[in-house]
């Protein structure tokens, strides 16, 4: 008989100082053994709930909590953190900083090292986790060597190792492409076999359909609905947009379409090429050169295999949205550094409106909006923001750009003080101020739910439609279904067709 | 329930800090290597581009032991990258002293922090020691092979036993300078963004 | 054929290196064992594999001291040969403790250090935030270059002229990213048990064997020899 291994009873919870994220009276009981999906849009309660069960909440996030929470037996109030790790492990949504040591085998004897267990047990614990969940090849390596999927594989895998009967997920998959989904995929199937009980936060549901057993529905930090796995998978397309969820079948047919070839948008590199076009010669760049003494040796076509970015001659139709798609380490991010003229040592050309731009000229041509934004404002306002990318300051202007984009009652915050997606548009309106014509965007709805992705596409529709040339990297089928005029497809540094 | 101990958070805390700190007067020192002279104006640079990272820091210490703390790990990483050991009583020393004046105004007291800061900066110096230990001893050692006094201070003007103080002194006047400039900058980013 | 050395041979080492340049070296003998204790640590790197920077380490070496060991015994006059002298001397100087020290950086593992610091009965929290700071110096590597590239890209790498800009354009991004870094790293690791009641153990086992007492016993007589040498004779 299943018993209740999670209970939470007539929880508030409000966060210090912050009216985001909040629950109002939340009851959820979760049996031993389930695998529960928590989703809903951002700020709905998912990651509170998560916070709760795990125990962050109260001991680490401050606020005013009421009710009960119950894990495995223990009050989480009166249980201090690190007498839960043995229960409770939680897999976090930013593979980079979610670990504490420098290499990989450090990382999974971590918390078998923080609770005291023998060095016998922590390597009998390791090698068996290793192998189920095939880790060799990531073995003795430096975690910053890594990819996402394989850090948050290895995040997976230091879980394990303290043998919890609970697992949480928060939102795991945002910053992972469809390889790395299958991974996790395959790890949350173990675990559940298991026996372990399972609890994830989410926005993309296409790769948990066949695992969950129920589905939790929140809004506005109370539980909407609750369905099971069966009942969801009835669902069509259309009502699944109603709740404002991320479309299961249109991902999830987008991936297959992907993953056999056939692009689901008109391959940039079939079109006929136009006289106004934004042409793009000789992008060649290798991150490994080979070693030279005074001069270095200028990359061509002729270098194939060593290069990591080969590109003869693109055609980019100006004034539309192309989406620059491949699997991660195909050289989407390259691509764009080049483009953008970051790489100092890729000597492509660029020609737009019969002008051409070479070395430092095509930094001014472009500009990037990039997946961290954090690390592209400087200033303390956002005017002061706009102000700085303009060649001469121009107060009027810089309103005029504000208010396009919704974000002129912002004017004089300091631009960490903001949400994520109004970073985002501060970054745009940055761009806009530059006058930089071609406009690029690394992964810029990574994390987002339906809601927010929707808004980020019709930005960048409108930023095409006011004439601007917009590449977005991005492994959203969703985002690429919405606003894209074009996909750009590259594989190990290549442009490809369609066959 | 305040809690005077010290949490994990607190120490991955005081290793991030430490860490920007290190890279601060690394990036400083690879300087000192275009020019001698340069080396004696650490006691300006670091106190100063360090200012920043410290006075955040300041804001988040509210118990006693993570500013000894930071000085103990400065003074062991000196020590592995081959700095020498003479420097570590100074450092620790300081860090304990800066510690205990900005406990004395509960880590809140502006200009408690200022003073504080300045003591804790006297770190720096600990980098000219293993120049001015050496010195003294070359030249003793020089002196005793018969050469003359001018060649041996021509050699070591910038930095020696009787510069050193002076470099203290400057060093505290610009780690109590920085203590504003860095307040400044902490204000008008961290303050305003609500982070603070 | 590797040389595992115990990380707390290697830490004694760099004393040793450190105590025996911080006296002058007069007498040839002296000069030898200084010698000795700078031919080791690269060695020991050449044994390592590095040979790049055993090579690098070796030349600058050899020509410092020739050029100091030539020029010392003429009259210096002249500003460029007393500098020059100056420069090399200080090479000479610290060159031995940089080598045993890149050495030491190079071939431990942080796991390693950690569990010796442990076995030096060092408190757990120092302990803790010695660990982070190796882990943060990559990430704020990282972080900077991305910073950077942002900075070359909206055209503000020298602040617009102004050097507190300049500072403040790559401070203030690196603090946010390291300060939000910071809070999502301490959760992640108290969520897995630090900072608990029980003391903390480490995978790797550490333990005292025939090469590291061969080396201890090797620069304990370098250091007896020396300090002999000097003050006693």
């Amino acid at each position: 008989m299943m018993e209740d291994i999670i209970e939470i009873k007539n929880v508030s919870f409000k966060y210090k100082g912050s009216e985001e994220g909040l629950l109002k009276d939340v009851s959820l009981s979760i049996k031993k053994g389930e695998t529960v999906l928590l989703t809903g849009a951002s700020g709905s309660g998912k990651t509170t709930i998560i916070r709760l069960i795990n125990g962050l909440i109260p001991h680490y996030y401050q606020g005013e909590l009421s009710g009960d929470v119950v894990v495995a037996g223990k009050d989480i109030r009166t249980t201090e953190l690190y007498d839960l790790a043995g229960t409770v492990g939680t897999v976090f949504q930013n593979p980079r900083s979610q670990f504490f040591s420098v290499d990989t085998d450090g990382e999974i004897a971590f918390g078998p090292e923080n609770v005291g267990l023998a060095p016998k047990e922590i390597k009998k614990r390791s090698s068996t986790i290793s192998r189920e969940m095939k880790l060799e090849p990531l073995l003795g390596r430096s975690l910053f060597e890594l990819s996402g999927g394989e850090k948050q594989k290895i995040a997976c895998a230091s879980v394990s190792a303290l043998m919890p009967d609970v697992i949480l997920l928060d939102e795991p998959s945002s910053n992972l492409d469809w390889n790395a989904m299958e991974d996790l995929k395959e790890s949350i199937a173990r675990w559940k076999a298991e026996g372990k009980t399972v609890v994830i936060s989410e926005h993309r549901l296409w790769y948990l359909k066949a695992l969950v057993d129920r589905i939790i529905y929140m809004n506005k930090g109370k539980i909407e609905h609750e369905w099971s796995r069966n009942e969801f998978a009835a669902f069509d397309e259309n009502e699944v947009k109603q709740l404002k969820l991320r479309p299961v079948k249109l991902e999830e047919n987008f991936i297959e379409n992907f993953r056999n070839g056939r692009l689901s948008g008109h391959n940039v590199v079939d079109r006929d090429s136009q006289k106004d076009d934004i042409v793009l010669k000789d992008f060649y760049f290798a991150y490994d050169q080979k070693p030279y003494f005074f001069f270095k040796h200028k990359l061509s076509a002729e270098d194939g295999d060593m290069l990591s970015l080969n590109i003869p001659r693109l055609a980019l139709p100006k004034g539309k949205v192309i989406a620059v798609t491949g699997r991660n380490g195909a050289g989407k991010s390259t691509f764009l550094r080049c483009v953008c003229g970051l790489e100092k040592d890729c000597k492509g050309v660029i020609e737009e409106d019969n002008q051409v731009y070479k070395g430092k000229k095509r930094l001014k041509l472009s500009y990037m909006v990039m997946q961290d934004v954090n690390h592209q404002l400087f200033t303390d306002s956002v005017e002061s923001e706009v102000l700085l990318s303009m060649e001469k300051e121009d107060t009027a202007r810089c309103d005029e750009i504000l208010s396009e984009l919704g974000i002129l009652e912002y004017k004089d915050k300091h631009p960490m003080a903001l949400s994520g997606g109004q970073k985002q548009r501060v970054a745009i309106a940055s761009a806009i101020g530059a006058e930089a014509k071609l406009l690029l965007f690394d992964e810029p709805t990574s994390g987002l739910d339906f809601a927010h992705m929707e808004k980020v596409g019709e930005l960048l529709k409108d930023l095409a439609e006011s004439g601007k040339t917009v590449l977005v990297s991005t492994h959203d089928p969703e985002l690429i279904d919405k606003c894209c005029d074009y996909v750009l497809c590259i594989d190990r540094g290549k442009i490809i067709a369609d066959d | 329930m305040e809690s005077k101990k010290l949490t994990p958070k607190d120490f991955i805390t005081v290793g991030i800090f430490t860490a920007i700190l290190l890279v601060v007067e690394f990036a400083c020192g690879i300087l000192g290597y275009i020019h001698p002279y340069i080396v004696a104006s650490y006691v300006v640079m670091i106190p100063l581009a360090g200012s920043i990272p410290m006075m955040l820091f300041y804001s988040k210490v509210e118990k006693f032991g993570m500013i000894t703390i930071m000085s103990i790990i400065i003074a062991i990483m000196m020590f592995v990258l081959g700095m020498g050991y003479l420097g570590a009583p100074l450092i620790i020393l300081t860090g304990v002293i800066a510690d205990l004046i900005a406990r004395s105004g509960e880590y809140k007291s502006f200009k408690k922090i200022v003073i504080s800061y300045g003591v804790f900066s006297l770190w720096v110096c600990a980098n000219y020691f293993p120049v001015v230990v050496t010195a003294d001893s070359y030249r003793q050692g020089l002196l005793d092979e018969g050469y003359s006094v001018e060649y041996c201070d021509n050699l070591f003007r910038a930095v020696n036993s009787k510069t050193l103080l002076v470099l203290l002194v400057v060093c505290f006047i610009f780690g109590c300078i920085g203590a504003f400039v860095g307040k400044a900058a902490v204000k008008k980013h961290f303050e305003k963004a609500g982070i603070v | 054929m590797s040389l595992k050395l115990d990380p707390r041979t290697k830490l004694f080492m760099v004393l040793v290196v450190s105590t025996i340049i911080m006296m002058s070296a007069t007498t040839t003998l002296q000069w030898i064992i200084r010698l000795i204790i700078t031919l080791i640590p690269i060695g020991l790197l050449i044994v390592e594999k590095k040979y790049a920077s055993a090579i690098r380490f070796l030349v600058m070496y050899a020509v410092a001291l020739i050029l100091m060991l030539r020029f010392l015994s003429e009259k210096p006059d002249g500003l460029i040969k007393s500098l020059l002298i100056g420069y090399c001397g200080i090479v000479v100087q610290f060159l031995p403790s940089i080598i045993t020290a890149w050495y030491v950086v190079r071939t431990t593992k942080i796991g390693e250090l950690m569990s010796a610091m442990q076995k030096m009965h060092v408190p757990d929290g120092i302990t803790i935030s010695l660990a982070v700071v190796m882990r943060f110096f990559p990430t704020i590597k990282e972080e900077y270059a991305s910073i950077r590239d942002a900075m070359k890209m909206r055209g503000v790498m020298l602040g617009g002229g102004n050097a507190f800009r300049m500072v403040e354009y790559r401070m203030i991004p690196l603090l946010f990213s390291c300060v939000s870094i910071g809070d999502e790293l301490s959760a992640a690791a108290i969520t897995r048990g630090l900072g608990g009641k029980v003391k903390r153990t480490s995978v790797v086992e550490l333990k005292l064997k025939a090469a590291d007492y061969a080396f201890i016993f090797i620069f304990t007589l370098a250091t007896a020899s020396f300090i002999f040498f000097k003050y006693v004779k």
